[in-house]
């Protein structure tokens, strides 16, 4: 074969099939709407759940102080699930497809290191605050109880946040970071093809 | 800029780009929508003062490179399927072999060879993928080396 193998030939022979561009531009709008959805249905989910319990507090005028910093706590760790998880997809809107490669890669490891951030310390103030928001909600109506159902009470929850805290939470977190180590770990291999035999010269 | 010219004119450069990424034809065809996916949510948002074609080539390189994290995020049936068949036929065994070489180098390389062969200038390459125009002509000098030796080895 001849030694000079016109590569540039070669490589501009492969052809493909256009897709047919109105598909294309229809099936783009259900993508983007889709996305959107899942964002306002969190979203939607939250202030409805928040809304309910301010109007528990309206209508059933809790006595103690206990109750109603039970309340706020409540309201206060869905609102940071929230903020923190909105911030999350506006991170990933704001995010330039336009850099340069090299940049992007710096990018989207800043941007999964935050992520990781959101997904462990967030995690972890949400269920702490909705846990203390819980118990302390509960005590006005416990007292009220005998001692046996008191303890009962408080059990039961007890346990349920302890599920929540020993099982639950260290699974949603182990699943989500399994995921992102191995991102990270790929994004930075990336970088670094790019970037080792820069000293080269 | 109209988002339909510019699909007629990129898109077989961009499916190349990506066949050389990943050599497998379904895939590349997905990865190529995706990019002008990308390409047409940020076509507003594209400034007169870079060179489209730096731009398109962006967006397609850092797409390819984030292919890892794709599957959940467009689901493979939400992809357009009516696709004109014209599929892998009748190509020639060399042009196969060459689009398999490439997919075997690190990730960032492959980038690099396709964009060469595509005929961008090399400052434009430089550009695309943010590495001094030295050192990309130095990477490219390599790949070629290293694809001319693959190609040899292949013929004895």
């Amino acid at each position: 074969m001849n030694p000079n193998i016109n590569f540039n030939e070669l490589w501009a022979k492969q052809k493909t099939g256009e897709p047919d561009i109105e598909d294309l531009l229809s099936k783009m709008n259900t993508f983007k709407k889709s996305n959107l959805k899942k964002l306002i249905i969190t979203n939607l989910l939250l202030i409805t759940t928040s809304l309910f319990i301010i109007l528990i507090w309206v209508y059933f005028q809790p006595q103690m102080i206990t109750t109603k910093i039970g309340i706020i706590v409540t309201i206060l760790a869905m609102a940071i699930f929230v903020i923190g998880y909105n911030q999350s997809f506006v991170l990933f809107r704001k995010q330039t497809n336009a850099l340069s490669t090299t940049e992007y890669l710096k990018d989207l490891l800043a941007i999964k290191a935050q992520q990781e951030f959101m997904q462990t310390t967030m995690l972890n103030l949400y269920f702490i605050l909705l846990s203390a928001g819980i118990g302390l909600y509960m005590f006005e109506y416990t007292v009220r109880m005998t001692a046996f159902w008191g303890i009962v009470a408080y059990g039961i929850t007890s346990i349920w946040i302890l599920f929540n805290w020993f099982y639950l939470r260290p699974k949603q977190i182990k699943k989500q970071q399994s995921k992102l180590d191995e991102m990270i770990g790929k994004f930075e291999e990336l970088h670094e093809q790019l970037t080792q035999n820069e000293s080269i010269h | 800029m109209v988002f339909e010219d510019l699909y007629k004119s990129y898109w077989q450069k961009i499916f190349r780009l990506c066949m050389g990424y990943i050599n497998d034809y379904d895939l590349a065809q997905d990865m190529a929508q995706e990019t002008f996916i990308i390409v047409w949510q940020q076509l507003p948002k594209f400034r007169n003062e870079a060179n489209i074609s730096t731009w398109i080539f962006r967006i397609a390189s850092n797409n390819c490179l984030r292919q890892i994290e794709k599957q959940k995020r467009f689901p493979k049936a939400a992809l357009p399927v009516h696709l004109k068949e014209e599929k892998e036929e009748n190509i020639e065994p060399q042009i196969q072999f060459l689009y398999a070489c490439i997919s075997e180098l690190p990730e960032t390389d492959r980038i690099i060879i396709s964009l060469e062969l595509e005929n961008i200038k090399q400052s434009e390459i430089a550009s695309i993928v943010g590495l001094s125009e030295v050192n990309i002509r130095v990477k490219i000098h390599r790949i070629k080396e290293k694809l001319t030796q693959k190609f040899k080895e292949n013929e004895s």
